[in-house]
């Protein structure tokens, strides 16, 4: 090896860029080719507007830095951020499909906060929202900024013209009337509804709602209606899967959720049997038709099925149940 | 000395830049570690956490990393070429250009226009201005060595070419981006595409960062400090290029469990283990440099900088690899532990070798002797003191946290459903990281004072000297 490439710079540095070249080509250029690298799921639609202004301040805000959106298939992941409630196994986690137009994918690196990839099937707008403005008001000892100055700045529809011009220009399938209808959408509309309205699109590519339509039967009775350990397990649940919400005490928090303790249910004052409970928790908002009565209008209540047992369910009810200071309504 | 006169000019004004922007850096990377406990500390919509990252990172990596490396390079370039620099107005030139591309670069991430691919998240407009730069820096580096008065071109150029012409493939495709505004872009590869290339930058920027012109200046000045020669020219040789050569396949391995196809993780896992060899090369080689004789280690002060440097360098290059392995990387990927891993990288392996690289310079400019050596020592046990408690007290939670992601009961059921149960166990550990990046910056600012106090003897020195001869001195421009 003593040979005269140490004498000469040029074909040195030659040398020097061919070594670099050949792993860039294997593992960075040539990949590209593939069809591998550039799957799409069936019916991918590009951002709304509205949504895609919200991208662009997720990334201007730098949310990546504490926001992963790739949930990995890892079983623990995979159940808490709820991917086992879609019907197909491979959406129960991030699938390369989903993101074939992000520019750039925003996957992240470091979860200081939780992964965002599900969040569409998780938590309401309303939710999002009150978050956003005082995120400790949510979710007491979180460190993440508050972000209420985005509620003051309005959206420029001709600037959200320009960005999907230019992503048409790599790719993502804008047609020329999605583009001139583009400001109407945005009028009026501020940061803030920008950005709530891309958190909740995401993961929405691929099913991973509950499926099973949730039939309303107000017949049935809690099989653990008052059971000490069905009450106890039920206040744990409660904490894990409902309190983001509805409050450690169940007794709602303002513009996001209702309190589950009062005498008003869905919007209603009565309260409503174990069963009526039992249905909205499994089927979630879509669930609540069939029980005539009108509820937030926005809704927002996920669907629990797949997540919870029905023995879960009861057992959340029943603890519900013991918090309140009335009997079950008919 | 005339010659070289006006080029250590330009090596001073890029060591002083490098170390006002690590100030800089270093004072934003306290700022945010205090966000992380204490959110109130978050200043909306310019001072908030997400939007200071970046200028942690861009500020040290580029501004006191590459800063430093535009400096030192050009010093062991004229040495090692025997020669001044071909295009002195040039670089000069070019020292003016980073400033006002650092300056420019900040405040552009402050105003929140980011391309959000790390390490590459600045904007097209400043892109262009950062090509230019390293277009400069490439012109003078390869001109000056092809008119060299010494045939034989030293180790430290090798990796220094290496750099140059890896940087500038790296930084180029990357930052392909289609402009939608002044200061807005969009990566033309896009979701898993867009991660692989992007990653394939992320961990090259490492290697041809923070790991290859470090070497260079490992290879020069340990020699040039402690008089011992290096050990190994052969071992030098295969080390160099089966990491050039090695470093690039790498980058899937920072997308572990992603959608990216399996082959190209797999790929990357295994010559990211394969990477060890040529990185412990040159470990080996360092320490049986320094094997020659120990007492080195007493005898000179900088001897401990590059044997401690060298350390951290074979330590973060047996632990990268190791969180490359899947069973590994499921556990602490997206916590902690990484940027505990980072840190020790760049506060152990390059902070220590540039700091010792630009003691060493410093000096010789003017033909001094260093302010204080006791200065020194202690910027070294602070500095080591602080790095190592960052990074322990970050791989200790990391792991704690990743543990409590995972922890399912016997029904599959997570133990620890509420994320915030895992967040808030971050709180004492990041606070201890804290108090461990101060103990850090205080060590740093006992270099800066140094570094600082030494220029001022130098000046006074050369006044000294000056007044006699008349202004001939200052022809040499």
């Amino acid at each position: 090896m003593a040979g005269t490439i140490y004498r000469k710079p040029m074909t040195f540095a030659v040398a020097a860029l061919v070594a670099v070249l050949v792993g860039s080509v294997a593992t960075m250029a040539y990949p590209m080719l593939r069809a591998d690298m550039h799957p799409k799921v069936e019916g991918l639609k590009p951002l709304s507007p509205l949504e895609l202004a919200g991208r662009d301040i997720y990334q201007r805000e730098g949310c990546m830095g504490c926001h992963t959106q790739m949930v990995r298939p890892l079983r623990s992941e995979v159940v808490r951020y709820g991917g086992m409630r879609s019907p197909e196994p491979a959406g129960r986690y991030s699938i390369a499909g989903e993101f074939a137009y992000d520019h750039p994918f925003l996957w992240g690196s470091k979860r200081t906060g939780p992964d965002l990839a599900f969040e569409g099937w998780l938590k309401p707008a309303a939710w999002h929202a009150a978050h956003f403005k005082n995120p400790q008001a949510v979710v007491p000892r979180s460190n993440m900024p508050a972000y209420a100055f985005l509620e003051g700045r309005l959206l420029d529809g001709a600037e959200m013209q320009a960005h999907m011009r230019a992503l048409r220009v790599v790719g993502v399938p804008y047609t020329d009337e999605d583009i001139a209808k583009a400001p109407a959408a945005l009028l009026g509309k501020t940061e803030m509804d920008g950005l709530v309205a891309y958190v909740i699109s995401l993961g929405k590519a691929v099913d991973r709602g509950a499926r099973a339509v949730v039939e309303a039967r107000l017949d049935l009775q809690n099989p653990v209606a008052g059971n000490a350990g069905a009450v106890a397990k039920g206040k744990a649940l409660y904490a894990d899967n409902c309190a983001a919400c509805h409050g450690d005490a169940a007794e709602g928090t303002p513009e996001v959720a209702p309190s589950l303790v009062d005498d008003i249910f869905l919007e209603v004052k009565g309260d409503m049997p174990d069963a009526a409970y039992f249905t909205l928790v499994k089927g979630g908002s879509d669930a609540k038709k069939a029980l005539g009565r009108p509820g937030f209008k926005e809704g927002g209540m996920p669907a629990f099925s797949g997540q919870l047992s029905d023995e879960e369910i009861w057992s959340i009810i029943a603890w519900l149940r013991e918090r309140k200071a009335h009997p079950g309504g008919k | 000395m005339n010659d070289y006169r006006y080029d250590h000019r330009t090596v001073q004004g890029f060591i002083l830049s490098a170390i006002f922007w690590g100030v800089v850096g270093i004072l934003v990377g306290l700022l945010i570690s205090v966000q992380l406990w204490y959110p109130a500390a978050n200043f909306p919509p310019y001072l908030t956490y997400g939007r200071l990252r970046p200028v942690h990172t861009n500020g040290l990596a580029f501004g006191l990393g590459v800063g430093a490396i535009f400096g030192l390079s050009f010093w062991m370039v004229m040495r090692l070429a025997k020669r001044p620099l071909l295009f002195p107005r040039l670089a000069r030139v070019q020292l003016w250009l980073f400033n006002v591309g650092i300056a420019a670069a900040a405040v552009s991430l402050l105003a929140g226009y980011t391309q959000s691919n790390e390490y590459a998240e600045l904007e097209w407009p400043l892109d262009i201005a950062i090509v230019v730069l390293w277009v400069m820096f490439a012109v003078n580096i390869l001109g000056t060595i092809l008119k060299r008065h010494e045939e034989q071109m030293y180790v430290s150029l090798w990796y220094i070419v290496a750099t140059v012409v890896a940087v500038a493939v790296l930084y180029i495709v990357n930052n392909l981006a289609i402009p939608a505004g002044p200061m807005k872009s969009y990566h033309v590869f896009a979701g898993v595409n867009s991660a692989n290339v992007q990653w394939w930058y992320g961990h090259n920027a490492v290697g041809f960062v923070f790991t290859t012109p470090i070497l260079a200046m490992f290879y020069y000045f340990l020699p040039k400090a402690t008089g011992l020669p290096i050990y190994s020219h052969r071992l030098s040789i295969v080390a160099f290029w089966s990491l050039v050569f090695a470093y690039l396949w790498t980058g899937a391995h920072h997308l572990v469990y992603s959608p990216l196809p399996d082959w190209l993780q797999t790929l990357g896992i295994v010559f990211t283990l394969f990477l060890i060899a040529p990185s412990w090369g040159s470990v080996v080689n360092g320490y049986y440099t320094v094997g020659q004789d120990w007492s080195k280690m007493r005898s000179n002060y900088l001897t401990k900088f590059f044997v401690l440097g060298i350390t951290f360098y074979g330590l973060q290059t047996v632990q990268g690899p190791t969180q490359a392995l899947r069973v590994v990387s499921q556990l602490i990927h997206f916590t902690d532990w990484v940027p505990g891993h980072v840190h020790m990288g760049t506060m152990g392996w390059v902070a220590m070798i540039v700091t010792a690289s630009v003691y060493y310079v410093i000096p010789k400019i003017y033909g001094v002797q260093i302010h204080s050596e006791r200065i020194a020592n202690v910027h070294f046990w602070l500095v080591l003191v602080g790095q190592l408690l960052f990074s322990l007290t970050m791989w200790i939670t990391g792991v704690r946290q990743g543990f409590m992601w995972k922890a399912t009961d016997q029904d599959g059921k997570l133990v620890y459903q509420n994320f915030m149960d895992s967040l808030v166990g971050n709180y004492p550990f990041w606070q201890l990281r804290t108090l461990a990046g101060v103990v850090f910056t205080v060590g740093m600012l006992f270099f800066v004072y140094n570094v600082l106090m030494t220029i001022r003897k130098g000046r006074a020195f050369e006044a000294g000297r000056a007044t006699p001869v008349g202004p001939a001195a200052a022809s040499a421009a």
